[in-house]
């Protein structure tokens, strides 16, 4: 792997940097353009030819100022010499089709050495296609290009494991078509238009069906968060936490399905709270904490009012009432007759409320991080939160969260991946920055790999918080 | 080939179970028979196949490429049935039990176009957790938007505006000593497990009485006339959702608590009109008629519960109750309703009695005996309106009931009906006037035999007349059976005999010695008739 670090780059001032992204940009597409054309006309067809010709004058220009020029793809995302391709959305699709013929022929990177021709554009290109029917298509496009002197290839660095790639998948896109019905589901509220429950249904089912198979894939998602969408996600995450609490309460299916729709609509009546208020970054007036106060009532109003009364809508509204009066009643709204919180409201109160921690809100972008927010949470256990079900909350999120970043003993610096059930202390490791100081690609390491001694390989000796340095877990966990 | 065929054979098999599981209920021999013969060709596919896949099309089913189903409407279309919820695949795999068979038979009988189905196919199909059945489901058609996936996932990517300090995080790590403490995982106990167990016991499947709690909560936490109207609609949907389940102590419950709140001070009128609203939806039409229909499917229901129910019901419940009179099949069911219409009725006895203009002839009858049995004798005005109803069942109700109410206007209206040309009427009449016993009464029976044409009626009939004299046992009646009962005629000898005896039964009824002593002296008369009747007399005057 040929690594061509941006401190070798000559400086460039920020306009600079914007044009070399808005040429790196155009790079991805039109290779993108050129490689799809030339699936159904031949490289020197004209309008291929004339595609060709572009990008080599991109190719060309880029080499003038950076004399290599190294595209490689890292996750789901392109990298010009190690600085990531932002993109606006028209170029999605032709980003997307890219990234996945990268990936089947595992094609990891493009390194273009000197200016080329177009007949050396035409050979990649040629290569690039052929390979696309062999069972070994790196090797075949590698052979065919060995014989261009400025440009090579490089195979695509395995940063997940094989067998957890399609799970991970399922789960990133059953978390995403949560997030997307939830955003809907609340627009529709809104604008009071009939909400569709057997979506809802469908939607939460296959959360509990990944909950069941992939808890820690789906509770990692929960780790990545979304501060402009943070009320969607908010709802998603406290759905899914809360379902992977009743699973280890030993709730049965149809429980943990009513458990995970009840969660999704929990904030509902925050919709009603002026945007002035939910998004104002300082503290909160009395008078402001008195609207704030009225979101539960407000959930129990609008949940009612949705459709004819059912065992559903009346779980939903007693959670929206209930999530945040605490289980020792001590929060909001006050009660006149003494009630004991049911079951799924303490629950999710514990979900709302690490959620809401360690996420980045109006008011503290700097979310807290995992283990933070659950000392937190043992303070409050036995006042605000239910002891028993804490316990098991803590259980369920373990030593080492999703997401924790992590300094290991052989001086590799990682995040969490994937917790371990079995042993606590010994989660599978992105790691991020390599023993020698630099910057990884993320591989995943697994803390329970020993050596021919049997000594454990690598673990844990310190935690630190990815948010204090900037550490965006989405570029890492999806 | 043969596979498709037996395919071919089974999915239409479907069509034609869907239809009988829908009409038969699960032990009737049809449903039984359609049910085995479907798991028969299942078992027949089976011995030369593992599993069957059937692909789902929008209107055409394949089987191994080949089409077993296709139809291009839009009703009765199982392939659209199937494919609009998302289902694409479906397998059945060998030894596919009976118990699942029937399941997702019943499963796909289902009118999915209800609006209160608030469950798909598969969703269904899910909840079952089959072991011999598998589907693929694509679940894109649950998304409004198919490329969110994507968008949100770059989108959240590029949200790292800022550089991130990986290095500087490399360095605090490699710098600083002090380990970062984790929370430690919390051991858990035996002990715990056991609370855990509790609180699931503990969590109770009806959530209803929690959420009306909540609901009385919210009263307090409500301050726009749009909080209380959204409140007001939210208990009567709990109220509604209540009774459909057939569940009464609830509603009791809450109607209970609303008339405290109602009848105490803490609220002011605007907030206790709201809440009166609730009650009167209680006793409104569609409460009432539902909780016919759960009276109505047999469920048993302690009478105690019904009555609390009743007693915080308003008069808007009268017409409710008045219309699910006639409709309901049960005997039980009537009960309840006529002893409600007892106890409410009186709240409003004009609203009652409009019951008694119903074409249905069974429904007068009963709003009759309802006004009987409340006893209110402004009713009187309405029941001498139905004295000439159609029906005798009717009149002779109201007869009864005007016997036992009284007042201006009876008498004349029974008086007429001693005249009615059916005996039945007339007998209920003549019971009618001995209940009143008043002298007016008296006086009209006494007219009435005393009547040159009365001898010509039927003898039991006159019987029944002279021993309802005998009740008021005044010297005025003593005289005058004693007088008939020594009567005798030239002409017309058989019916004065009759008459005579009609006296004699009576005069036992009457009693005492005197009576006695007269009826001594005809114990030997020639006639049998009267002989027979005097010695009875005589027995029954002894006795008394």
């Amino acid at each position: 792997m040929l690594f061509i670090l941006r401190s070798s780059v000559p400086a460039m001032d920020n306009k600079e940097d914007i044009e070399i992204n808005k040429t790196a940009r155009e790079l991805v597409n039109q290779i993108s353009v050129v490689l799809k054309t030339s699936q159904i006309h031949d490289a020197n067809n004209v309008a291929v030819s004339s595609m060709i010709d572009k990008v080599m004058a991109i190719i060309n220009t880029m080499i003038l100022a950076e004399r290599i020029i190294a595209l490689e793809l890292r996750g789901d995302f392109f990298y010009v010499n190690d600085t990531r391709i932002r993109y606006p959305l028209e170029y999605l699709l032709n980003f997307d089709f890219l990234v996945r013929e990268f990936k089947k022929r595992e094609l990891g990177s493009l390194i273009f050495k000197d200016r080329l021709s177009s007949d050396d554009i035409k050979i990649f290109v040629k290569a690039f296609i052929s390979s696309g029917f062999s069972s070994t298509p790196f090797d075949v496009m590698q052979e065919k290009v060995s014989d261009l002197k400025n440009f090579s290839v490089e195979r695509l660095k395995n940063i997940v494991d094989r067998d957890t790639v399609e799970p991970r998948k399922m789960v990133k896109k059953t978390y995403f078509n949560a997030v997307s019905f939830t955003k809907g589901v609340i627009n529709k509220i809104k604008s009071g238009e009939k909400v569709n429950i057997k979506k809802a249904k469908r939607v939460v089912e296959t959360m509990v069906d990944q909950i069941l198979e992939q808890e820690q894939l789906l509770l990692g998602m929960t780790a990545i968060k979304d501060y402009d969408e943070y009320t969607y996600h908010h709802s998603v995450n406290v759905s899914v936490l809360s379902i992977a609490l009743g699973q280890r309460l030993g709730l049965n299916k149809k429980k943990l399905t009513d458990l995970g729709i009840v969660a999704i609509f929990h904030d509902i009546g925050k919709m009603e709270i002026p945007n002035e208020i939910l998004n104002k970054p300082t503290r909160f007036t009395d008078d402001e904490w008195k609207i704030i106060r009225k979101h539960p009532a407000w959930g129990v109003k609008s949940l009612l009012g949705l459709k004819k009364l059912d065992e559903l809508t009346i779980k939903s509204a007693i959670v929206a009432f209930e999530h945040h009066m605490n289980y020792d009643l001590s929060g909001y709204p006050r009660i006149r007759k003494r009630i004991e919180l049911d079951f799924f409201s303490r629950i999710i109160s514990l979900a709302d409320q690490y959620d809401a921690m360690t996420s980045a809100r109006v008011y503290s972008r700097i979310p807290m991080s995992p283990d933070k927010a659950l000392s937190i949470m043992m303070e409050r256990s036995g006042g605000q939160l239910d002891p028993l079900l804490m316990k098991f909350f803590i259980n369920m999120i373990g030593v080492f969260p999703i997401g924790t970043l992590v300094m290991l003993n052989t001086k590799e610096l990682g995040l969490v991946y994937e917790s371990n059930q079995l042993f606590a202390s010994r989660p599978r490791v992105m790691v991020i920055i390599d023993k020698d100081g630099k910057r990884s690609t993320g591989f995943v390491v697994d803390l329970t790999e020993k050596n021919d001694q049997g000594d454990y390989i690598r673990s844990i000796v310190k935690t630190m918080d990815p948010n204090k340095y900037n550490i965006n877990l989405a570029e890492y966990l999806l | 080939m043969d596979d498709v065929k037996a395919v071919r054979d089974i999915i239409q098999s479907f069509s034609k179970s869907k239809k009988i599981l829908r009409m038969y209920p699960e032990n009737n021999p049809i449903y039984m028979n359609t049910l085995d013969e479907d798991l028969s060709k299942f078992k027949d596919f089976f011995y030369s196949k593992d599993a069957m896949t059937l692909l789902i099309r929008q209107n055409e089913i394949l089987y191994d490429t080949e089409q077993v189903y296709a139809n291009q409407e839009k009703d009765d279309n199982l392939a659209l049935f199937f494919f609009k919820d998302g289902l694409r695949e479906i397998t059945f795999h060998a030894g596919l039990p009976r118990e699942e068979l029937e399941s997702f038979l019943k499963i796909i009988s289902m009118d999915f176009n209800r609006d209160t189905m608030d469950d798909d196919i598969v969703t269904l199909f899910w909840e079952k957790d089959f072991q011999k059945i598998q589907y693929v489901v694509d679940d894109l058609v649950l998304s409004d938007d198919e490329d969110y996936e994507t968008k949100a996932v770059m989108e959240v990517k590029e949200k790292a505006s800022e550089e991130d300090n990986i290095f500087k995080a490399y360095e605090d790590a490699i710098k600083q000593d002090e380990e970062v403490k984790d929370v430690a995982i919390v051991p858990l106990l035996d002990k715990d497990l056991q609370l855990l167990l509790k609180e699931l016991d503990n969590d109770s499947t009806d959530k209803t009485p929690k959420l009306i709690d909540i609901l009385f909560e919210m009263i307090y936490l409500s301050e726009t006339a749009d909080d209380f109207e959204a409140l007001v609609t939210a208990f009567k949907g709990s109220i509604e959702f209540s009774i459909v389940k057939g569940d009464i102590v609830p509603v009791t419950q809450l109607l209970a608590r609303l008339k405290q709140l109602i009848d105490g001070d803490e609220f002011s009128a605007d907030v206790k009109k709201h809440l009166k609203k609730i009650i009167f939806f209680a006793g409104s039409d569609t409460i009432i008629s539902l909780l016919g229909e759960v009276l109505d499917l047999g469920q048993e229901t302690e009478e105690k519960i019904l009555d609390d129910f009743i007693t915080y019901l308003d008069k808007n419940s009268i017409v409710p109750f008045m219309k699910i009179l006639g409709e309901l099949k049960s005997i039980h069911a009537r009960k309840f309703v006529i002893d409600a219409l007892i106890s409410i009725g009186n709240k409003d006895i004009t609203i009652l009695a409009k019951g008694l203009s119903d074409s249905r002839w069974y429904v007068v009858r009963n709003i009759i005996y309802i006004l009987r049995k409340i006893g209110d004798k402004k009713a009187v005005d309405y029941l001498l309106k139905t004295v000439k109803h159609g029906d005798v069942r009717v009149k002779k109700e109201v007869i009864r009931t005007l016997g036992e109410l009284g007042g201006a206007g009876v008498l004349q209206a029974l008086r007429e009906c001693l005249d009615d040309p059916d005996v039945q009427v007339r007998a209920a009449s003549l019971k009618a006037l001995v209940n009143i016993g008043s002298e007016a009464a008296k006086r009209i029976i006494l007219n009435k035999v005393s009547d040159k044409i009365f001898k010509d009626r039927e003898f039991e009939e006159k019987k029944e007349y002279f021993e309802s004299l005998a009740r008021w046992k005044d010297s005025e009646i003593f005289n005058f059976l004693t007088t008939t009962l020594k009567q005798s005629t030239f002409f017309g000898r058989a019916k004065n005999y009759e008459n005579r005896a009609c006296s004699a039964y009576a005069l036992g009824i009457f009693g005492g010695s005197d009576a006695l002593a007269i009826l001594n002296k005809f114990k030997n008369d020639s006639n049998k008739q009267f002989r027979d009747a005097v010695h009875i007399a005589i027995k029954r005057a002894g006795n008394g």
